[in-house]
């Protein structure tokens, strides 16, 4: 057993309301920078929905992520000859029109426009030229199915589906959607890491943090190709690659990521995961529908002694494994087995976790009128506008029976707390909703509590930072950082840079 | 010599003092020449047509035609000599001050410019008296020491290609002639075209003037390599025959260049459009861009309204 550390997350679509407050965030804190403005570290897609950049889960086009070649992984952009070949020119890079030209608009024409019979009008210039441009797409361009007959109708994952389960999507009253906000899934299994020929990817030893030294980026921008969640971005001013940091001055002072201590409907989760890091190779080993079961199998359990002596070998500090055991993120993904990753099937073992969203399913139309009950326990969720296949095609590699037990679990707690505060429900009913999805009212009360009534203490379990010993995990001779930058830098840091 | 000589002596005060009076030996003798008579002045003639053979027989006859400066015969009667003076010095600045017979000068000699010569009063006097001297007896110049240091033998041709093309190296470390010059027959893709063609080098300089041209190039590129690294007497013999064979083998080559050889740059385009077309093959299955063809813009910038710049 060889335990690490992850910091993972959790967030829970049900309560996703897509406000776009998480992108703000840290578009103001990260991304307001010349060469960067086309960025979002975290942004919120529409399902369905092709998202930012155009259609990126299809990987037929961007060729990200791992695939099985002779029961090996190996990058899907090619091989290592081939990635070679391909340095100087990388065939896969998605262009600017995809992600969306940046722009801005010339606000002072508004005040220094001549006297004239019209208006005088704010129009849009792009920051990247500077030149007047017609804006074609932006980074929420199908926010709620905004131009759904192209951008949602071309949504990769409907393949799943029957021409009629799509063509009901689409129809009026019967529209469905969801929103899905994304940041850089900190994989295990990091593609992005895999494929840069520089070695500037790493991902950090203490908290498993992925990160690009931009002193060694050369900018070749294989990692933009390789990460299939396309979250990796290369800065045309600086010429080098970035990405999301999860905030991690934030996060060792003890403060949530930016995107999650300003999340509105507190969707967040975020917490510490112990994982075995000697089952990576066994758990990408299996076919696409297994890869949640696996990777779930690899995250250990915090309270097992033997995993806590075991960490405490690795120099994984007391604390920290303290702050593993309170970890919302462990609750949400190994205990109650809620939340899923998105797209395993890339084989990056993302370390992101949506609880899959209910919502949609609650009410279905008969005759013109809502109807939220119905004869079998679970109809509404069969009967539900979001088809099983579609949800499974996103978070489970296909398998169904595990967005099924994710959504009749949420659903039986949902019964539970309603026979408590209406109760117009009979406790046989609820039980037996209970106990099909194997748990029990005490359980349920604690995914309600965590679910609706989090403080943010609850939500973000940050480990108290240790960087004395992370520098001591990268390099155990100290003598040699004594006297000079003192303990946790390797370089000076500069001030005002 | 005159390096051996500091050498020999070292750089002391009183050779510094033997050495200027040497050079003041010319304006000295003009002080004495009505006196002295003729012994001296046959002297003088001798340093002016040596001069005149370094610094001007590359570019100018006196009564033999245009090379690449006019034929200097008769000069010194229709100019002034302070016209001369100021000319000499700087050509190009009398050109640009737009003096009458400068700018016809160098608009008839176009592209040739003839760079600042720096030559004391005294030696363009000098000069002057040797050029109107010749023109008044109606003389042609002839170089004394253009003369090849020995005949020419079987084999200095192809010695002479081996030194044009650079398989054997100057002795001197002068730069191969095929660095800048064209020669016909000078391989694949000939010579350099810094320079010009040296195929009707011949035909276009007479022996002398070419002899006189390898043992004094004083054009103003060839001058900044030659002049510290210049052709030994054998490799002088030697390229002489290979340029006097070109001239056997082609007896009615253009003296004037002719229209540009565009096989290289061909040759340059086909191979470009053959590498792209390469590349094109070879990335076939690139990423072309996802959202425009999905909403089905041929051109990014279809039905664009105003473009102009803010």
């Amino acid at each position: 057993m060889d335990v690490r550390l992850q910091i993972s997350m959790v967030f829970h679509l049900d309560k996703c309301i897509g406000c776009h407050t998480c992108s703000v965030a840290c578009k103001n804190v990260w991304t307001d920078r010349k060469g960067a403005e086309y960025m979002w570290w975290n942004n919120v897609e529409t399902k369905p929905g092709t998202g930012y950049p155009t259609s990126w889960e299809d990987q037929s086009k961007y060729r990200g992520g791992w695939e099985q070649k002779n029961g090996q992984p190996d990058l899907k952009m090619g091989n290592r000859s081939s990635r070679l070949l391909n340095i100087f020119h990388n065939p896969y890079l998605p262009k600017m029109d995809d992600y969306y030209e940046p722009w801005t608009y010339k606000y002072e024409d508004l005040f220094n426009a001549p006297e004239g019979a019209d208006q005088p009008t704010a129009r849009p210039i792009s920051m990247v030229t500077g030149n007047l441009i017609d804006i074609k797409a932006g980074p929420n361009w199908d926010d709620d199915l905004g131009g759904s007959p192209v951008y949602a109708a071309n949504d990769p994952n409907l393949e799943a589906l029957t021409p009629e389960q799509r063509a009901e999507i689409f129809e009026i009253e019967r529209l469905v959607f969801f929103y899905l906000p994304r940041i850089c899934n900190h994989c295990l299994n990091a593609s992005c890491v895999a494929a840069c020929p520089s070695g500037a990817i790493y991902k950090r030893g203490e908290d498993g943090i992925v990160l690009i030294n931009q002193d060694r980026c050369r900018g070749w921008r294989m990692c933009v190709t390789a990460c299939p969640y396309k979250k990796t971005f290369y800065n045309w001013s600086t010429g080098k690659s970035e990405k999301c940091i999860l905030c991690f001055p934030r996060l060792e002072t003890g403060q949530a990521p930016a995107c999650f201590h300003s999340c509105v409907g507190r969707i967040r989760y975020l917490g510490a995961l112990l994982y075995d890091a000697e089952q990576l190779t066994s758990a990408l080993a299996v076919p696409d529908s297994q890869l949640v079961e696996a990777q779930r199998q690899m995250i250990l359990d915090p309270f097992d002694p033997t995993v806590r002596s075991e960490a405490l070998k690795n120099g994984i500090d007391e604390g920290t494994l303290e702050a593993a055991q309170r970890s919302p993120v462990y609750k949400y993904v190994k205990q109650w087995k809620l939340a899923l990753p998105l797209h395993p099937e890339f084989r990056t073992l993302p370390m992101l976790f949506y609880v899959p969203p209910l919502l949609p399913v609650m009410a279905k139309t008969e005759d013109g009128k809502y109807d939220s009950s119905g004869s079998e326990l679970f109809s509404p969720i069969e009967k539900a506008r979001l088809p099983m296949q579609y949800l499974s095609r996103l978070f489970s590699g296909g398998n169904e029976e595990l967005v099924r037990y994710a959504l009749k679990k949420q659903y039986a707690i949902r019964l539970f707390k309603r026979m408590e505060t209406v109760g117009d429900l009979d406790m046989s009913v609820v039980g037996r909703a209970l106990e099909e999805v194997n748990t029990t009212p005490e359980e349920a009360e604690r995914v309600y509590r965590l679910t609706s009534l989090p403080t943010m203490d609850d939500r973000y379990v940050i480990p108290p930072s240790h960087r004395e010993e992370a520098m001591q995990m990268l390099n155990d001779d100290l003598l040699q950082e004594r006297g000079s930058a003192g303990l946790g830098f390797r370089e000076l840091p500069v001030r005002g840079a | 010599m005159k390096h051996s000589l500091d050498h020999l002596f070292g750089r002391n005060s009183r050779w510094l003092a033997i050495r200027s009076e040497v050079r003041h030996f010319g304006l000295w003798l003009a002080l004495f020449l009505p006196v002295n008579g003729p012994a001296f002045l046959h002297a003088q003639a001798q340093g002016a047509a040596t001069l005149f053979e370094k610094k001007c027989y590359s570019c100018h006859n006196i009564g033999s035609g245009n090379k690449k400066g006019p034929d200097l015969k008769g000069v010194t009667a229709q100019r002034s000599r302070e016209w001369l003076h100021s000319f000499i010095q700087s050509p190009a600045a009398m050109n640009r001050r737009g003096d009458p017979a400068a700018v016809d000068l160098f608009r008839k000699f176009s592209p040739e410019v003839m760079p600042d010569q720096a030559l004391s009063p005294e030696e363009m006097d000098s000069l002057m008296a040797l050029i109107e001297s010749l023109s008044n007896k109606n003389q042609i110049f002839i170089p004394a020491g253009a003369k090849l240091s020995r005949p020419i033998a079987a084999g200095d041709a192809e010695a002479g290609r081996r030194l044009f093309t650079g398989k054997t190296l100057l002795s001197r470390g002068g730069t191969a002639c095929i660095t800048c010059h064209d020669l016909d027959g000078a391989g694949l893709f000939g010579g350099g075209t810094l320079g010009p063609s040296l195929t009707a080098a011949n035909i276009k300089y007479r022996d002398p003037e070419l002899i006189a041209i390898l043992q004094n190039p004083n054009f103003p590129t060839m001058n900044s390599i030659f002049v510290a690294r210049p052709l030994t007497d054998e490799e002088i013999v030697q390229i002489f025959s290979l340029l006097q064979s070109t001239k056997q083998a082609n007896p009615t080559a253009a003296v004037a260049p002719g229209p540009v050889d565009l096989k290289f740059p061909l040759l340059g385009f086909g191979l470009l459009v053959l590498s792209l077309a390469g590349m094109n093959r070879a990335w076939k299955g690139r990423l072309r861009g996802v959202r425009e063809a999905l909403v089905g813009e041929n051109s990014p910038r279809a039905g664009s309204l105003d473009r102009s710049q803010p």
